[in-house]
C-alpha cells in the first residue's frame, strides 16, 4: 500500500476510535440568587440585581475512596454566566470509571499567573485579566443590592486566592453544581466593603467566602 | 453511491483534515548572544520565534491603531535611536497629550529580564503590553477593541503567516510583539568588544571600569549591567508625583520607594535617568550619588557607605559608561519603521 493511502486510512482510523469508546460526563454549574436561577440585569424581590459575573473553575479531577480516578488535562474555564453554553462543562472519560467525589478549583494556580500569555478561556481578551499588575482575576462580581452598586473582582496569585472544592457526587451522572450569590453577599458588609479590584488579603478572605459556596444538590 | 465514490469522499476528508493539522511554512529565528550573558529568562519554546512573527510584532510595534484614536503607537514612548526610551520628555505623554508618572524605560535585552515596568507589576514579556494599551494615560484602549480594527485591516493575513491561523487571537497578538521586543538584544558596544578581546579600552575606560566594578557594580552588574532587582537608590521623593514604586504593588513597606535597577547599556542615548527622568546628564547622575542622597529606612544596603568620586574619577566612569553605547543596537535597520511592512508597494521597498 502506498504510504500516502495508509496515512488516509489511519487518520481515518483515528477518527472512529475517537468517536467511540469515550463517555460524555456534564457538569452543569448553575448560579443562583436567593434560590433562583441568576438572571443577569434583573432585579429580584431583595432589591439585588447582578450585572456580571463571571469566574474561572480549573484543575478538574475525580477520586473514589480519595484515590485519583481521572483528571481532565488542561483544565480551565471560564464560566460567564452572560454566556450560557459556558455553563455545560463537558468531560470525556474513559468508559466504566467510578468516582464518588470531584475536585475543582475557583480560580487560576500561580503557575498559570507567571506563564505570559495563555489562549483559549485564559486568553486576556476575556477581560478576566489585570494588565496594571500581572495576574488573572478569578472571581468578578458586578451588580447592585439594597441600592448599593458593588464590584467584586477577586484575584492575584501572590498571595494566592486560588481556592479548592471538593464534593461528594454519585457516580456517573450528569450533575448541576449551585452556587448561589445571595449566600457570598450575605456574608459582606456591603456598606463597609462594595468595592475591592486589587489582590491582597482582603481579596483573600473574600475568595475563601466564595469558594466555601459550591454545593450539589442531592 | 457507489463504494469508490464514498471512498473518494473520506478521503477528501482526511486530506482536508491533515492539512489542518500541517503547520504553516514559517522561518525559523534563532536569537543570538555572547556566550559570557547567562541563559535567557524568557522560555523561547513557549513562543517559538519566526521572522513572520517578528515582522508582525514589529508592524504592531510602529502602528497606532493599538490606541484608542490611532494617535500613538509603542513606539511614540520607546524610540529605537533613543534605546527605545521617551527621549526628552522627563515623564512619557500618551494620548491626547496625557502625561504619565514615570518615564519610559529602556528596551533592550528583555529575554533577560524577570519582571517588567519601573514597579515590577507586570511579571511576564508577553503580558507586558497590555499595561501601556489599556492605560488611560497612555494607548487608553481595550484589547477586544485593537482586534476588532485589527480584522478589519490586513493583519489577519499577517497572523496567517506568523500563526497559521487568521483568526486574530490575544495570545497571538502579545506573543508577536514579544517576538519583535525579543530580538533587540544589545550585545556590540565597545565594551562587548573587550571582553570579546578584540578592543582594548583607553587608559581613561579602564580607570573608568575599575571605578564601575568597585562603586556600581552590585547593582548594576554585568554583562547586563542590571541585577534585575528592586532597589531605593536615595531619591528625594517628588512632592507631586508621591511615586512609592514597588511598594504600590507588594503593598509591603519594607519595598517603599523601590524601583527596578535599570540597565546601564546604551546610556549615553537613554537620556533623561531615574524612573521620573528628572536627571538630564550621566554628570546629574553621578552628583546624585556622591551628593544626593536621602537616606530612609529602605535605602538600598549598597548606598549604606557614601559614595565618593573625586571629578576626575567622574570624567573617567563616564568615558567607561560611555563605552557601553552600542551603536549597531541604535541604528539597525532591524528595528527602526518598518516602511516595508507598512506600504508594501512603494517603490522603495
Amino acid at each position: 500500500m502506498k504510504p500516502f493511502k495508509l496515512l488516509i486510512i489511519s487518520v481515518l482510523y483515528c477518527n472512529i476510535l475517537a468517536s467511540q469508546n469515550i463517555n460524555d460526563l456534564t457538569i452543569t454549574i448553575q448560579p443562583l440568587l436567593n434560590s433562583q436561577n441568576l438572571i443577569l440585569e434583573k432585579e429580584n424581590t431583595e432589591s439585588t440585581i447582578i450585572n456580571k459575573f463571571k469566574f474561572y473553575l480549573t484543575n478538574f479531577s475525580f477520586t473514589k475512596n480519595d484515590e485519583l480516578i481521572w483528571k481532565e488535562k488542561d483544565s480551565y474555564h471560564l464560566i460567564d454566566v452572560s454566556n450560557p453554553s459556558t455553563l455545560n462543562l463537558k468531560f470525556e472519560m474513559p468508559p466504566d470509571i467510578e468516582f464518588d467525589q470531584i475536585h475543582f478549583s475557583l480560580g487560576t494556580d500561580s503557575l498559570i499567573n507567571i506563564s505570559g500569555v495563555m489562549g483559549g478561556d485564559l486568553d486576556p481578551t476575556k477581560g478576566m485579566y489585570w494588565a496594571w499588575n500581572s495576574g488573572y482575576i478569578n472571581f468578578k462580581l458586578e451588580g447592585k443590592s439594597k441600592n448599593i452598586p458593588f464590584e467584586f473582582h477577586l484575584g492575584g496569585y501572590s498571595p494566592s486566592t486560588v481556592q479548592q472544592v471538593k464534593l461528594k457526587i454519585d457516580k456517573q451522572k450528569n450533575t448541576i453544581i449551585y452556587f448561589d450569590i445571595a449566600n457570598f453577599l450575605n456574608q459582606i458588609d456591603l456598606e463597609k466593603e462594595h468595592k475591592l479590584m486589587s489582590p491582597g488579603k482582603e481579596a483573600q478572605r473574600l475568595s475563601k467566602i466564595a469558594g466555601s459556596l459550591f454545593y450539589l444538590n442531592e | 453511491m457507489n463504494k469508490n465514490k464514498i471512498i473518494a469522499i473520506l478521503s477528501l476528508f482526511a486530506f482536508i483534515e491533515l492539512a489542518m493539522l500541517l503547520p504553516t511554512n514559517t522561518t525559523p529565528f534563532k536569537v543570538n548572544y555572547p556566550n559570557y550573558f547567562p541563559s535567557p529568562n524568557y522560555d523561547f519554546d513557549k513562543n517559538p520565534l519566526t521572522q513572520e512573527g517578528i515582522d508582525l510584532g514589529r508592524k504592531l510595534f510602529y502602528d497606532p491603531i493599538l490606541s484608542k484614536d490611532s494617535s500613538i503607537s509603542c513606539s511614540n514612548c520607546h524610540l529605537s535611536y533613543t534605546a527605545f526610551t521617551h527621549v526628552d520628555h522627563k515623564l512619557s505623554h500618551g494620548i491626547n497629550d496625557s502625561i504619565g508618572n514615570r518615564n519610559s524605560p529602556s528596551l533592550m535585552n528583555l529575554a533577560w529580564h524577570n519582571s517588567f515596568m519601573w514597579d515590577g507589576a507586570v511579571n511576564h514579556l508577553d503580558v507586558q503590553a497590555l499595561a501601556p494599551i489599556s492605560h488611560p494615560a497612555e494607548m487608553d484602549e481595550d484589547l477586544n477593541n485593537v482586534i476588532k480594527k485589527l480584522e478589519l485591516s490586513t493583519y489577519p493575513n499577517l497572523f496567517y503567516k506568523a500563526f497559521g491561523n487568521s483568526k486574530i487571537t490575544g495570545e497571538n497578538l502579545l506573543k508577536a510583539i514579544s517576538q519583535f521586543e525579543l530580538t533587540l538584544i544589545s550585545c556590540n558596544s565597545k565594551y562587548d568588544s573587550v571582553i570579546n578581546k578584540t578592543a582594548t579600552f583607553s587608559l581613561q575606560e579602564e580607570n573608568g571600569y575599575k571605578l564601575y566594578k568597585d562603586k556600581c557594580s552590585s547593582c548594576h552588574t554585568e554583562p547586563l549591567f542590571t541585577n534585575n532587582q528592586f532597589e531605593n537608590n536615595g531619591l528625594a521623593i517628588d512632592s507631586i508625583l508621591k511615586d512609592l514604586g514597588r511598594y504600590g504593588i507588594t503593598k509591603n513597606p519594607t519595598d517603599s520607594l523601590k524601583f527596578k535597577v535599570p540597565t546601564l547599556r546604551n546610556i549615553e542615548f537613554s537620556f533623561p535617568y531615574m524612573h521620573d527622568g528628572r536627571y538630564n546628564s550621566i554628570s546629574d547622575v553621578l552628583n546624585h550619588y556622591t551628593n544626593n542622597i536621602i537616606k530612609t529606612k529602605t535605602l538600598s544596603q549598597h548606598l549604606s557607605e557614601p559614595i565618593k568620586l573625586t571629578s576626575n574619577e567622574k570624567v573617567d566612569l563616564t568615558a567607561f559608561l560611555l563605552t557601553l553605547t552600542d551603536k549597531n543596537f541604535l541604528f539597525n535597520k532591524e528595528y527602526d519603521f518598518p516602511n516595508h511592512l507598512f506600504f508594501p508597494k512603494t517603490k522603495d521597498n
